[in-house]
Formats: C-alpha cells, structure tokens, sequence
C-alpha cells in the first residue's frame, strides 16, 4: 500500500523534527546553567566521538547488549508458550491473566534485591531482572490474542484434520502475530529500562548502565549527558528500525 | 457415504435446537436444508462434521459413529474461513499438509485445484487482495483438494452478490458432478437448493422439525428453474414468505 509509505516518511520527518527540539531545549539548559551543570550540545558529541573511537565503549555496549539479548529473548520465547498454552486452556485463563496483571504491576527493578541475594553479584541478576520486565506484557498479549482467535479459523483446520502441534503452529500462532509484535514492543521498551537501572544499581562489569552510574558519581556531567544521549539512541535505533523491520516482514500479508 | 441420523437430539443449555431428527442421506446424494433463521441448520452440520456432538441420539458416517472432524467430511463455511495470512496457494495446499503430505506434493496439488476453479495467476495473492467470489472458489478448492466423501456447505455463497452466486453455484454443480461425493448444503436461497440438490427438506422454526421433504430427483438442471415453479412456491411459503403476487406491497415495490 502507498499508504503505509508516505506515513512512514512523514514519521520519519517527525523523528528528525523531535531530535531537534529535544537537541534545541538542551541547548538552552545548557546557555542558561554553568558548563559543570550541563554542558553544551556539541561538548557532548564530541565526547560521544570520543567514545566511539575507545575500546572501553564496546565493551559495555557488548555486555549490555548481551544482557539485553538473553533477558529479552528469553522472555519472548516463554512470553509466547505461556500465553499460547493459557490462551487455550479456558480453566485456568483468567486466573493466569489475574496473575500476570499483579505481577506485572511491580517495577522489574524492585526485583534486583531479591535476585543479587539469591544469584549472587554478576549477570544473572540483571539478566533475569530484564526478563521479567519482559516476559509479562509478551504473555498477556499473546495470551489475549490466542483467546480471541477467531472460531472459523479453528473449525477450518479441525475439519482439515490438524493434530495440535499442527494447529498451534499454522493457526495459533500466525494468527496472533499481531498482537504478539505490538506486546513484544512494549516488552522492549521495559526491558531496556530495567536492563539500565539493574546495569545502575547492580555495577557488575562493564555496560551501560554502570557507565552512566559512573560518569554521576565522579560529577562528569558530559559523561552523564553522553551516556543518557547514547542509551536513547540505542533505544530508538532497536524499536524503530530492528523491530520495526521484523514487524514490516512477518506481517507483510497486511501491508499489500 | 451414507450419513444417518436416528433419535439425534441436540440442546445448548435449556435451548432444544433439535429434537429426534431422523433421516438418511444415501451415499452420493445431494440435500439441501432450508429453514428459518437460528433453526439449527448450521448445528446439524456441524455435528455432521464432528465438531459439535448430538446430545442424544446417534449419527454415523458409512455406518461408523460420528465421533470427531475428519478429512473425509469436509465442510465449507460461509466466509472468512480463509487463513489472511497466506497466499491462497498455500490456504488451499494446508488442507494436504495437515494429512502430512509432503509440502511439495501439496503445493503442486494445490496450483491443480486452483486452475479447475479459475483462479490461476492468483496462486501468490492473499485473501483479502481478491473479491469474495474468488475467496469462496479459493474456499470450494480447499474442500475439494483432499477428495472428501461428504460434503458440507453452510450458506456457502451467502455473502455474494446474486450473479457472482450464481457463477459460483455452477462451478460447485461441475466439481461435484466430477467428484461425486455425498453433500449437505444449508442455504437460504430456494433456488440455490432447487438448482443443486436432489432433495430439499424445509425446518421449521426451533426446535427444527422436517415440515416437509421434496424429491427433485438427480436430473440435469440449468439456472432455468421454471420447471420447479410449483414446487418453489410451496417452499417459499413453507418459509413464510408471502408469494401473492397481487398484493399491493409489491406492485408498489414495482413501479418505486
Ligand atoms: N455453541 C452454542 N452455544 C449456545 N447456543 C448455540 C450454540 N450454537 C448455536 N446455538 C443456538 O442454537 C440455535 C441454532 O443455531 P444455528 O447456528 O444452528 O442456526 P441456523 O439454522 O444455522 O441459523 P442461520 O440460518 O441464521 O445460520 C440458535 O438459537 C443459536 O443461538
Ligand atoms: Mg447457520
């Protein structure tokens, strides 16, 4: 459709338009504060080069993206057989769904405690921290979806002769991608947050979150600012161009 | 194959749908099942299918208990039954790979079944690119490609505008003329009925009940239906439709 085109550049010229005001009101912080307060827009970029051209960023970049990796994927994939498997079986939905909503309602980060206690200091904790942030809002979407595939669609492949395993992969699962796509964006978006809270709080290794921590501590605010400009263009790049790519091709169907 | 029903009583809840319907559909015949709206038409093929079970009562298939849906009765729904998510090519090839058919084996059976009703160059468009008579000859391909012995059509073209309906009465009259297998079709449209079945029988309003059964005989019929004009006054009527021609209602109707 041409549609989805001309939207999709004129998202992108409100993208630029955004980076600009936010860069614009920056800026103007930075005129009216003195330069140990906030530093100046292109200060930062510099620093951000700086950065760029050090063995020691991709160092965190690596950790955290690894972190972000495992947590994240993690969560999709026991996100989708919890909501698939729930979705299905009526009896015990809307107890799950019960549960799932409470427990999505904690802050992920105020499990760091409890897993720096019970893993110890290290990755795990924040891993499992970025998982659980995660994993809800996949199973809770799945789990609506599957519950309102439509009934036709399940008499259909009953009638073919489906077995289950069949049926959940052809019918079920096609048929919930569109919901699964949208949860699993709002699931990256906590998991991002809570992979840099629990990288602040936690500090084992190198990442981005500890860099930020830092650069605070020492009272390097062009640290805190480039570490914060870095963590939003990260942010940006994954859910609009990475997700949005995968999205754009497992739903192509929809946009002929 | 022979379809039988003896005693076959089906409820939902305190709602009787059906009570103690008998009948035989001999193997190869074709019947046709008119009545009013919310009757249990759709119910009763349903059962036929094996994805509802009679309440009391028994139904066999070629003498085995109806038990559960398998491919050798097939039933056709009247829209949306198509998958949005594939092409048609591999809508219509699913109904072979759910038999674990080899997909290329399936695919090629399915390019066959889509070229004998008229939609070859559509192999790669989705549902929703084409109209809803290619939909529903998509749908007629589906049923057909895993040779079915009995056929189950629910209101099959209801959703089609009155000549698309017609081009598609006579592309199902051809496949099953060729095919030969036993088929039910639930319609609201007397002349559908008139024109496919060998056997019409008239409901009556909840819970159904046979107000009346008419042989039409296995005799080559075209869209001219004057020969039956007698017999489709009389099922019209049994429908409760007003068929005085005289009435000012209608003359009205004629000259707006
Ligand atoms: N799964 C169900 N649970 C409860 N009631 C049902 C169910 N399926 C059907 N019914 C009821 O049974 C009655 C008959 O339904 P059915 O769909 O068989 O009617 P129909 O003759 O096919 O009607 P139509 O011509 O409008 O398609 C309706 O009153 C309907 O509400
Ligand atoms: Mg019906």
């Amino acid at each position: 459709m041409n549609n989805s085109q001309t939207t999709g550049v004129a998202s992108k010229r409100a993208y630029v338009a955004a980076i600009a005001i936010i860069l614009f009101f920056w800026q103007v912080a930075a005129w009216f504060l003195p330069d140990f307060l906030m530093p100046d827009v292109p200060v930062a970029l510099q620093r951000l080069w700086e950065e760029l051209n050090s063995g020691e960023f991709y160092e965190g970049l690596g950790n955290s993206m690894s972190r972000l990796g495992i947590g994240y994927g993690a969560a999709l994939f026991f996100g989708i057989i919890l909501g698939l498997v729930g979705g299905t079986l009526d009896m015990v939905r809307s107890t799950l769904k019960a549960a799932i909503i409470i427990l999505q309602s904690i802050p992920s980060i105020a499990w760091v405690p409890l897993f720096l206690i019970l893993m110890g200091f290290g990755n795990m904790p924040i891993i499992v921290v970025v998982a659980i942030g995660a994993f809800f809002p996949t199973a809770l979407s799945v789990m609506n979806a599957t519950e309102s595939v439509e009934k036709v669609h399940i008499s259909a492949a009953r009638v073919m002769g489906a077995s289950k395993m069949q049926m959940l992969k052809r019918v079920y699962f096609p048929a919930v991608t569109p919901e699964l796509i949208t949860g699993a964006q709002l699931a990256f978006g906590n998991a991002w947050r809570a992979l840099i809270s629990a990288e602040m709080i936690v500090g084992f290794s190198a990442g981005l979150g500890k860099s930020l921590a830092y650069s605070g501590e020492i009272a390097d605010m062009t640290g805190v600012m480039t570490n914060i400009l870095v963590i939003a263009i990260l942010a940006a790049v994954i859910d609009q161009v990475i997700l949005e790519r995968i999205k754009h091709r497992l739903l192509r169907y929809q946009y002929l | 194959m022979e379809l039988q029903f003896s005693q076959v009583t089906k409820s939902f809840g305190d709602l009787n749908v059906i009570k103690q319907f008998d009948t035989t559909i001999r193997n190869g015949e074709i019947v046709a099942l008119v009545g009013p709206s919310g009757c249990g038409k759709s119910t009763l093929l349903h059962m036929l299918a094996g994805l509802q079970q009679p309440t009391s009562g028994t139904l066999t298939a070629g003498g085995a208990s109806v038990a559960k849906p398998s491919p050798e009765r097939t039933l056709v729904f009247q829209e949306h039954a198509l998958y949005p998510w594939m092409t048609l090519l591999d809508n219509v090839a699913l109904a072979l790979e759910f038999q674990d058919k080899p997909r290329k084996t399936s695919l090629a059976e399915a390019r066959k079944w889509l070229s004998r009703v008229k939609l070859e160059g559509f192999e790669d468009y989705y549902p929703h690119q084409v109209s809803g008579g290619m939909r529903q000859r998509c749908a007629l391909a589906r049923a057909f490609i895993a040779r079915p012995k009995v056929l189950l059509l629910d209101e099959p073209f209801g959703a089609l505008d009155a000549l698309t309906r017609m081009t598609l009465q006579s592309v199902l009259k051809d496949l099953i003329e060729e095919e030969r297998p036993t088929v039910v079709l639930v319609t609201h449209d007397v002349d559908e009925a008139l024109y496919l079945a060998d056997r019409v029988m008239v409901f009556s309003q909840r819970p159904a009940t046979v107000l009346r059964e008419v042989e039409l005989g296995h005799i080559p019929k075209t869209h001219d239906l004057t020969a039956f004009a007698d017999v489709r006054l009389e099922v019209l009527h049994l429908l409760g439709i007003d068929t005085d021609e005289h009435t000012p209602a209608d003359s009205q109707g004629e000259t707006a």
